[in-house]
């Protein structure tokens, strides 16, 4: 029983810190309507920069993102500009593949200019965990999932009440009717795109104290993220921390009963029975994977 | 005759890169570019070329394959590695372990790729843009992962090596241009099937399934029907080129060959060559490959992942500003010299 | 009166122009270098591995061509960069008719060193694989490959042996009743001495309380560490590369996962940053691969000298001693150099081929400790087989306080295992 227990913990701490990083790539999903697979790379650009704090400034990843979640924004505004931007009124499939360039692009820099090393932040509460009866909870994963529910709370907050949030909202629903209603649309996709760039950093912060950093660390969590996001539901917030740590609970409960080999194999199933049978996912709107990619 | 393939642009916001082919005779071009092919086949050219070359050929063939379903029918797939490695595997578990001929295996495969690209419409049949992209992607990983671990199959990580054996029958030979041979036959039969499908009325079909699904269903076109056979196609033949490919490396491994990397691969080609056009793909390919390589052999030991960084470079810039690849700004180059002929 | 030659005189003229001939053309001879195409990963996810054997590569060349060279012919490498099989198969296609070189070596890993030694075959080219283990290197019916790191099996011999031997002595468990766990990554590596283990404990009679593989893409490592503590194993033997290495090493910390011993197999258990990682608790780790350095009274005094010199200029330029691998390559090549190289002529294929099928040199003749002997189609397991060296060294060195210490087997050790049992996690 103990066994079960703490597969399930685990699963839900590290599924939180996995939706934490999706949260990101649904807004943006959500709000553009454009996917960017360079999502794992903005990952990593955020990891380099919080151990680049760790290293030089001798702060700790928590500390760290007071830097490096501003950097990330302006990261993303960057990349709108350059990127985005020029592909917005072409077929999607050019933000796809400019993403995927920028992707290639990226990784490789990081390898010209970090090496293919690991790098790590040393452990901040000696390595040992916090024992809640019999279980162990690692103090960092703990952290990272009350930052994901603040998140998750903090976001809904903003969208719910704020004017920015309602702007938002409206430009999910209608966006010609939105931009006839004086609603900025072009900047509500700069401070989407910036904000979901934002929160990968801040992910970046909290996952660096858990796992290594280097080139392609991306590529073990952007499929993941997609998988999130689908499962949570295009553009939902709320969906992607339940669809994290669902996923967390899948692959912890199907390692552990089924083999670790198989690794990924049981969530992307589950992903592929979503998408058939619910892809608007847990909390979407239904109907929004009829539409596709037209608003 | 100064285009050279005609398209057509639907309005920005649209959905895609709309074009309806010119049916019927082959433009200069087109003949020229295969003269080029077979003069250089036949001249012989260096040998270290022409692995450069007959990998060209090869994915020509298979961005043309891809473009059937993504291109003509608008089924944009980042999965096709499965098809391919589906195709590769089984034509050479049969010669390996079967001893039967991959002449005759990989039709085989084939058909089997064939049965999940028809499957996989099917089932994703009410999934459109990122979704239906992400369920491709899924089902490659799943099928990644699956022969991955079936070692008693696929030889597991460890992969699966050919004996480099030459015999026509096992399709090994000795000859470089042999190869190429094979490569450009491939090529060029998928050239002519794309063209022919292009005039037919099943192409017709597919554009009008793929530019505006709802009038066309008005229209009493079965979408359903169109997209799933355009994507058992586009797997039948992509699946052949995985065949012609596991005969040429001569060595398989599941994590290469059903990998996301080569999946982006057989679409980023067709698309930076001019999507829904047949010559776009050979452009993409033939533009692409011996870049990359090139690329790599020149600056790969140099500064580690220079070239990839170039790579990725040209990726972002072509995409965003020249979106009707290739084929259309080489259209506007044959408009603006014929307007100036006149 | 015209002068004419004295008869010996025409002689000495004749002579020194002969000996002017030659001369001159051996000179012409003397300066054409050497040419051997090299392969290493040095973009991709394997640069760390390829970045250290180029390395090691180097020393061995420029080592070699301070002293002369090969009769006077300098070695000269023209490389290039692996990073998948695939590109694996076109630079080795390309390297070979493009620059026209007949010797090729590599390839810092098993899937790109199948790849290379089967492009290099198809041209004929003799192919000196320095460190892939795989099995099927030698299996494939080849006649110019020759794997001289020693295939897997080896690494999985050489980690089970040492449990039962040597561990269950200092355990003080016998043999039968030791709780062996095999925790494998699902790639090649992992895979091939995964099964070798496992054949190697049928065969020694012993049975495994839990053998697992696991997804290189794996980010949590939870539930195997669940499954482990559940199953409380004595020794547990892993094979897995740096990343996941870590993630189970901090996993099995933090949920305070004990085993008396870990043997890791190359991989990751063998990169030289894991303490960078890990901290302190990398000491008492056992890795099953290449010795990094061997106890001297096993080396022949060429060897030892060479050895030497080899440790000197790698920390030199890299500023750490060199992992066992690195050191393989370096002991592989030095082997071509000075027992093959020099007693060739042509330096074809065919010709280098038999050289090397000649060769009956015993363990401590290489500078890591190895010696050579080739099969050829002559080892009774598998009369197939071809190319393979039985006289690889393996042995298991151990993470100690003052560097990476050979313990096993006794006549490679140059040092004793410590911390057997392991201390509790709170004292590491």
């Amino acid at each position: 029983m103990d066994t079960l227990a703490q597969l399930v913990l685990s699963g839900i701490l590290v599924g939180s810190i996995y939706a934490l990083m999706s949260v990101g790539l649904t807004l943006i999903f959500g709000v553009l309507r454009i996917v960017n697979f360079a999502h794992g790379e903005f990952l990593m650009l955020g990891m380099y920069g919080a151990w680049a704090m760790s290293r030089f400034a001798g702060v700790n990843p928590y500390v760290g993102l007071l830097l490096v979640v501003p950097a990330m924004f302006l990261f993303g505004m960057l990349v709108y500009k350059l990127i985005v931007t020029p592909g917005l009124d072409k077929p999607h499939l050019v933000i796809v593949f400019a993403t995927m360039g920028l992707s290639i692009m990226l990784q490789n820099l990081a390898l010209m200019i970090m090496s293919a090393d690991l790098f790590d932040v040393p452990p901040m509460f000696g390595g040992r965990s916090l024992g809640i009866g019999p279980l162990y909870v690692k103090t960092e994963l703990l952290i990272g999932f009350c930052i994901a529910l603040g998140v998750t709370f903090a976001m809904r907050w903003i969208v719910k009440t704020t004017y920015l949030g309602k702007a938002i909202r409206a430009t999910v629903q209608d966006r010609e009717a939105a931009s006839l209603m004086g609603i900025p649309v072009h900047r509500i996709f700069l401070i989407t795109f910036a904000s979901g760039s934002a929160l990968v950093g801040l992910a970046a912060c909290v996952m660096l104290p858990v796992f290594s950093v280097f080139p392609t660390v991306g590529l073990n969590f952007v499929l993941i993220a997609f998988v999130i996001v689908v499962l949570g539901g295009m553009g939902s917030i709320e969906g992607a921390l339940l669809g994290g740590i669902c996923i967390g609970v899948v692959q912890s409960m199907s390692s552990y009963y089924f083999a670790p080999a198989y690794g990924q194999l049981f969530f992307f199933i589950l992903f592929m029975l979503v998408l058939v049978f619910r892809p608007a996912g847990l909390m979407g709107q239904k109907g929004t994977a009829n539409l596709g990619m037209n608003p | 005759m100064s285009t050279i393939v005609k398209a057509r642009y639907s309005s920005p916001g649209g959905a895609s890169l709309a074009r309806m082919p010119k049916s019927g005779t082959l433009s200069y071009f087109e003949i020229a570019l295969l003269a080029a092919c077979v003069g250089v086949l036949v001249l012989g050219i260096p040998e270290s070329f022409m692995d450069v070359v007959l990998l060209s050929f090869l994915w020509g063939g298979l961005a043309l394959a891809w473009n059937i379903a993504g291109g003509y029918a608008g089924m944009i797939s980042f999965g096709h590695a499965a098809f391919f490695g589906v195709g590769a595997y089984t034509s050479t578990i049969l010669s390996v372990d079967a001893g039967l001929s991959p002449w005759i295996g990989m039709w085989l495969g084939a058909i089997l790729a064939a049965l999940v690209g028809g499957v996989l419409s099917l089932v994703c049949a009410r999934l459109r843009g990122p979704f239906f992209i992400l369920s491709t992607l899924a089902t490659a990983e799943v099928i990644r992962i699956c022969a991955l671990n079936w070692a008693s199959l696929t030889g597991g990580p460890e992969g699966l090596a050919i004996p480099p054996v030459a015999s026509l029958a096992s399709m090994v030979f000795d000859s470089k241009q042999t190869y190429a041979l094979l490569m450009l036959g491939y090529l060029v039969l998928m050239y002519v099937f794309t063209k022919v499908l292009e005039a037919s009325r099943y192409g017709f079909y597919m554009f009008a399934v793929r530019d505006d699904e709802d009038a066309a269903g008005a229209a009493g076109i079965n979408a359903l029907f169109v997209r799933t056979a355009a994507m058992a196609l586009s797997a039948f033949l992509t699946a052949i080129g995985g065949s012609l490919f596991a005969q040429y490396f001569l060595y398989l491994d599941p994590t290469h060959v059903f990998s996301l990397e080569l999946s982006f691969q057989f679409a980023l080609l067709p698309a930076l060559g001019g999507l829904g056009t047949a010559i776009g793909p050979v452009l993409g390919a033939f533009a692409i490959t011996p870049l990359s390589e090139l690329l790599r052999s020149y600056l790969g030991d140099s500064v580690a992942g220079l070239h990839l960084v170039i790579y990725g470079g040209v990726v972002i810039v072509v995409m965003l500003y020249f979106p009707g690849g290739m084929a259309a700004a080489l259209n506007r180059l044959a408009a603006r010299k014929g307007g100036k002929g006149k | 009166m015209n002068v004419v030659l004295s008869r010996a005189a025409r002689m000495v003229r004749a002579l020194g122009m002969l000996a002017a001939l030659a001369l001159g053309s051996g000179l012409a001879l003397a300066q054409e270098p050497i040419r051997i195409g090299v392969f290493q990963p040095l973009t991709g996810p394997f640069t760390k591995n390829g970045v250290e054997h180029w390395e090691a590569m180097q020393i061995a060349r420029d080592m070699i061509n301070e002293r002369g060279g090969i009769n006077g012919r300098k070695i000269e490498y023209v490389l290039a960069d692996v990073p998948s099989p695939a590109a694996a198969i076109s630079e080795t296609e390309r390297v070979i008719t493009k620059e026209k070189v007949k010797i090729t070596t590599g390839s810092g890993l098993s899937p790109l060193a199948i790849a290379v030694s089967q492009a290099a075959e198809r041209h004929g080219a003799f192919h000196w694989e320095t460190v892939g283990a795989a099995e099927v290197i030698t299996r494939r019916g080849f006649k110019y490959t020759f794997q001289v790191g020693g295939a897997s099996r080896l690494y999985s011999q050489a980690a089970l042996d040492f449990a039962l031997d040597e561990l269950s002595r200092r355990l003080k468990i016998a043999p039968n009743d030791l709780r062996i766990a095999l925790l494998w990554e699902n790639r090649a590596l992992g895979k091939s001495v995964g099964d070798g283990i496992r054949i190697h404990a049928a065969d020694r009679g012993v049975k495994l309380v839990y053998d697992e593989g696991y997804d290189q893409f794996l980010t949590d490592m939870t539930p195997i560490v669940q499954k482990l503590k559940d199953v409380n194993p004595d020794v547990l033997i892993t094979i897995g590369y740096p990343n996941d290495v870590i993630l189970f090493q901090r996993k099995a910390k933090e949920l305070n996962f004990y085993v008396k011993a870990l043997i890791g197999v190359s991989g990751g258990y063998s990169n030289p940053e894991l303490r960078d990682s890990i901290g302190n608790s990398v000491y008492g780790l056992f890795v099953s691969e290449f010795p990094p350095r061997v106890n001297p009274k096993a080396l022949k005094p060429e060897a030892l000298e060479a050895a030497n010199e080899f440790f000197r200029r790698y920390e030199a330029k890299m500023k750490r001693p060199p992992a066992g691998h690195a050191s393989a390559s370096f002991s592989a090549l030095w082997g071509l150099y000075t027992e093959i190289f020099p007693k060739a002529k042509t330096f074809e294929p065919s010709e280098l081929r038999e050289i090397a099928l000649s060769l009956d040199l015993p363990m401590g003749s290489l500078p890591n400790g190895s010696g050579i002997k080739f099969t050829n189609h002559d080892w009774a397991p598998d009369k197939k087989d071809f190319g393979q060296n039985l006289r690889a060294a393996i042995g298991i060195w151990q993470w100690q306080k003052d560097g990476n210490n050979e313990v096993f087997p006794k006549e490679l050790a140059t040092h004793e295992p410590v911390l057997v049992p392991l201390p509790p996690w709170s004292q590491r």
